[in-house]
């Protein structure tokens, strides 16, 4: 069955909402009230056919997803949540190195007993 | 985890080498399954069922002519037409027993360290008591040259071959085929020109994939910071022309700290180097490791007769190079389970510290059955092999096609320059308006 238009154009909508630099790129026109933002259409929408036909074909990125696949049992949970401060005039809906939903990327080691 | 640095020992003492043609030791007598045994912090299990080497015979008839019958998804004897199916690993060999109460490592026998100057190996034929050498790497059974009793290896070896359990084989070579022609058939219109001519998924393998099983007994600690959203309002920025409207957050800071008990049950890690998920560089390794997750807790005892008129690839991961990745993957694991107790930080976490410290872990040798497409993208040595695999169990598939750029190059230059003139029309319109 060959590809149809609906196979391409959904990773595409998907590779471009997910490609890093796009927020940026939004952003930037956005400065300058998004006057440019429409003449970044074509280089996106090249970029994203390229990408997304390409892990359409070779699912690179794919793998099994063990941190979530796996069964597990959790107890005896203890919580402990202290104000320590207080930031005001924030740009970002999101703290700086938010890394909660990034469960592969390992962060320093505790010795625990 | 780090596993004391002691050789794990099999329950059975390592039979040497011999070469094909001088003979070799008698293997040894049959034995009553033996009860675990502790050695050096570890606990070990025998898996091996009392079973010796050698014959491994019909329960009705005693014949060696057995063969794995897809139709009837058991072992079938070509001589009775007995069918049957060996016992559930996990029940037999206490496997299921509770995590919770794991201590120190637990490891069964097919685990134990692989050794690769072992690959020939010479047993005794039972019928005849004439000697036949087995080639472990490529093998487990043969036939006796003198009487033609099929001879198999069935105790665990420490050259790796015979793993604690398998996953027989439940999707038909039919099934498989429909699969991964449906798979590729979806990515044909990029697909490269030699990869359609060639394309033939009637030489699809069926192929047992050694996979190590663990389960752990741990307490995670995770540390870090979260904040919560307080104030989102909007301020004027610039001035003249450049002046905007933007939005700011004010949050308040948290010191954020878990502490809990993790039971993991069944995970899954590959034991061979050449199918390892974390190396992609000679073939799409990924593709195998998708088609996961796998029933294992219905491996049933192994039985060589399951391998027949299938490909095995043999175990060449011990327990030792794996455990720093388990204990990773414990780790997310771990990050995953937490998640949902961090809700209340809109703005998110930054996790700073995380730690586990395993309190028990019990490792166990799993064969596990793929279909399996693979095709070379060019005739070069080194070239990237692409696999399209199709998990025997419960028939999710995977795979990976190799693409013509130019092609691809050619639709997105299509694509992108339509976005380009209508962008630019509605650009300039926007422009001059």
């Amino acid at each position: 069955m060959p590809l149809t238009k609906e196979d391409a154009v959904l990773p595409l909508l998907a590779e471009l909402s997910a490609a890093p630099g796009t927020p940026i790129l939004l952003a930037d026109g956005s400065s300058s009230d998004g006057i440019f933002l429409p003449f970044l259409l074509g280089p996106l929408t090249f970029a994203g056919i390229y990408i997304g036909i390409y892990r359409f074909y070779r699912n690179t990125d794919k793998r099994h997803r063990y941190e979530r696949e796996t069964k597990v049992a959790v107890g005896n949970l203890q919580q402990d949540d202290r104000r320590t401060g207080r930031k005001t005039g924030q740009r970002s809906r999101s703290m700086d190195g938010r890394n909660d939903t990034d469960h592969l990327t390992r962060v320093r080691r505790l010795r625990v007993q | 985890m780090t596993l004391p640095p002691e050789e794990p020992r099999d329950a059975h003492e390592p039979r040497p080498a011999e070469p094909a043609g001088s003979g070799g030791p008698v293997p040894p007598a049959p034995q009553e399954p033996a009860p675990p045994r502790e050695d050096s912090g570890n606990r070990f299990i025998d898996t091996s069922s009392g079973r010796d080497d050698g014959l491994n015979k019909c329960p009705r008839c005693g014949s060696t002519e057995i063969e794995y019958a897809l139709g009837a998804k058991a072992l079938v004897c070509s001589h009775c037409r007995h069918t049957w199916n060996e016992q559930n690993a996990e029940k037999l060999f206490g496997l299921d027993s509770s995590i919770a109460e794991l201590q120190g490592h637990t490891l069964a026998s097919g685990t134990a360290d692989v050794r690769e100057d072992l690959t020939m190996v010479t047993l005794k034929c039972q019928g005849c008591g004439a000697e036949v050498v087995i080639n472990a790497e490529q093998s487990v059974q043969a036939r006796c040259h003198w009487c033609r009793q099929t001879l198999s290896l069935n105790t665990q070896i420490p050259n790796g071959a015979v793993p604690d359990a398998l996953l027989p084989f439940q999707l038909t070579r039919e099934d498989a085929i429909a699969r991964i022609e449906e798979f590729a058939g979806r990515r044909r219109t990029f697909a490269q020109r030699r990869f359609k001519e060639e394309f033939v998924p009637e030489n699809v393998m069926g192929v047992y994939i050694p996979y190590l099983v663990v389960d752990g007994n741990m307490h995670a600690v995770l540390t870090g910071d979260g904040e919560v959203t307080t104030r989102e309002y909007t301020v004027t920025v610039g001035s003249g022309d450049n002046k905007r409207q933007e939005t700011r957050y004010d949050a308040d800071v948290y010191s954020v700290q878990r502490a809990f008990d993790l039971l993991v049950d069944d995970l899954t890690v590959e034991s061979a180097e050449r199918f390892d998920a974390r190396d992609n560089s000679a073939a799409t390794n990924n593709i195998l490791n998708a088609v996961q997750p796998y029933d294992v807790e219905n491996a049933v005892v192994y039985n060589s007769h399951y391998l027949k008129n299938f490909t095995s690839e043999r175990r060449d991961l011990n327990v030792r190079d794996v455990d720093h990745l388990v204990e990773e993957k414990f780790l997310s694991i771990a990050r995953a389970k937490v998640q949902p107790t961090v809700r209340r930080y809109d703005r998110g976490v930054r996790w700073t510290g995380e730690g586990v410290a395993v309190r028990g872990t019990r490792w166990v040798s799993v064969y596990v059955p793929v279909w399996l497409y693979s095709y070379a993208e060019s005739a070069s040595g080194d070239s990237l092999v692409h696999y399209i695999a199709v998990n025997a169990r419960t028939g999710t598939t995977m795979g990976s096609i190799p693409v013509s750029h130019p092609r691809i190059f050619a639709a997105a230059c299509a694509g992108g320059t339509i976005a380009g003139i209508v962008g630019l029309v509605v650009g300039l319109l926007g422009f001059f308006a």
